[in-house]
């Protein structure tokens, strides 16, 4: 299959970036790692007169730093390069998980974080390992700079509040001493969309109870999805051991939040019994790496 | 006009900036030894090494590759004597119909740069994004473990 014309761009600052995009409005799009963009031109989905290629803009592919508070990941980071930072497997190892279950070792080396979110797949292997680490993204353009949630920057299938002359330039993720777990169900173990994925994260106050707990479920919504009955039901609550029964309400609760359809993949009913299913699993897991740390 | 290092060589070229480093690789260089497949990221077949990581050449710009030490299948046969992973393969069977092979051994050879001495699902997962139509994956992992056993 072969790719349409188009004119290639290759900026080597943001700004100039920006205003390029701002140029040629909605007949530019935004070359990262092409693992998604490339395919589509390819299927002819999307034919752009204008790529704009990020790849010759400094700075935008380191995978992560400390600023202050956060820990900040760059958009142009490799799934690859995710899945086998130290900083990561040691501070954010749920988003460790999550990149290294993405695509195949070969789409990993091209994948980035960036494009993963700015594409917004429900199915995403990166939205509920950052969803449940309370992740934020920065947007930039010509009018300056905006930070938004991501739990607010997935308005739908594909769809995200970004502007046409914006650039997703950083992630931030707040510092924390919880642990977080993923598992994605599918039916190969790799080259697969998730069926059914899940996320959580715990943090413990000293005393033993839950201070904070997110839940994040993808490919049951039409966006990645923060269980948020099923976190409500885990704040607050004092599990005397992984198999204390709030774990098992919780992953009840997050079923009844996800909203899945029936498809060639799978039926509404599996999947909701999945979601179960994982929920468990990664909020027991989590909950054995924060006792093994105290 | 780009300039690409392929298999420690430079090359000069004017180029569309709609090919792929597939189509560049095979078209203008001649490197056949890099295949084309399904050209959508899924098969594997177009393997090629950038900067000593396995990549999708069918899903790579060949202006991107400017800059990028490229390794192909080519690259890896030292004046005619062959890198110690195709041998392996020759020796254990692993090439059927020889389409997937130039990826797996890139894809093998990848992975022994990095962790000399994998386990057999260290070996499965390496390959998993290179698919064998023919089927014989065990006789491809047998290859990359004889070469690490070796080391």
């Amino acid at each position: 299959m072969l790719l349409p014309k188009f004119a290639y761009h290759a900026p080597t600052t943001i700004d100039e970036a920006c205003s390029m995009l701002a140029h040629f409005g909605a007949k530019a799009k935004i070359l990262a790692g092409g693992t998604d963009l490339l395919v589509n031109m390819k299927k002819k989905l999307l034919s752009p007169e204008q790529i704009i290629s990020l790849n010759r803009i400094e700075g935008l592919n380191e995978v992560s730093y400390h600023k202050g508070s956060w820990l900040v990941l760059g958009p142009l980071g490799t799934a690859a390069n995710l899945s086998n930072s130290k900083l990561i497997q040691e501070r954010i190892s749920v988003l460790a998980q999550g990149a290294g279950r993405l695509g195949s070792p070969l789409v990993r080396n091209r994948a980035t974080l960036g494009g993963n979110l700015i594409t917004a797949r429900p199915a995403s292997d990166l939205a509920p390992p950052l969803l449940v680490l309370s992740a934020e993204v920065v947007l930039k353009g010509p009018k300056g700079e905006r930070t938004i949630l991501l739990e607010k920057f997935f308005q739908g299938p594909g769809q995200t509040p970004i502007q046409v002359d914006e650039i997703l330039t950083q992630i931030l993720i707040p510092k924390t001493q919880g642990a977080g777990a993923y598992i994605k169900l599918g039916s190969r173990k790799a080259l697969e969309i998730a069926l059914v994925n899940a996320a959580s994260f715990l943090e413990l106050a000293p005393d033993g109870s839950i201070q904070q707990a997110r839940v994040a479920l993808g490919a049951v919504a039409p966006i990645p999805l923060l269980a948020t009955s099923a976190a409500k039901i885990l704040k607050g609550a004092k599990p005397k051991d992984e198999d204390d029964p709030v774990f098992q309400e919780a992953a009840q609760a997050a079923a009844q939040d996800s909203k899945p359809i029936t498809d060639h993949r799978g039926s509404a009913g599996y999947r909701q019994d999945m979601v179960k299913i994982l929920t468990l699993r990664t909020l027991k897991d989590a909950y054995r790496q924060l006792m093994k740390n105290t | 006009m780009i300039t690409l290092k392929v298999n420690d060589r430079e090359y000069d070229l004017v180029i569309p900036v709609n090919r792929t480093l597939t189509q560049v690789l095979r078209e203008n260089l001649r490197l056949t030894g890099t295949k084309q497949g399904c050209s959508l990221g899924d098969c594997g077949s177009c393997t090629v090494l950038m900067d000593g990581q396995p990549v999708n050449s069918c899903l790579v710009l060949a202006v991107e590759a400017e800059g990028h030490e490229i390794l192909t299948i080519e690259g890896l046969s030292d004046e005619g004597k062959l890198h110690p992973i195709q041998q392996a393969f020759v020796e254990h069977g692993s090439i059927q119909c020889g389409f997937c092979s130039p990826g797996m051994i890139l894809s093998a050879k990848a992975l022994l740069d990095k962790n000399p001495t994998p386990d057999k699902s260290e070996i499965r997962e390496a390959i998993s994004g290179n698919l064998c139509r023919c089927t014989g994956y065990q006789k491809i992992v047998d290859a990359i473990q004889a070469v690490a056993n070796k080391v």
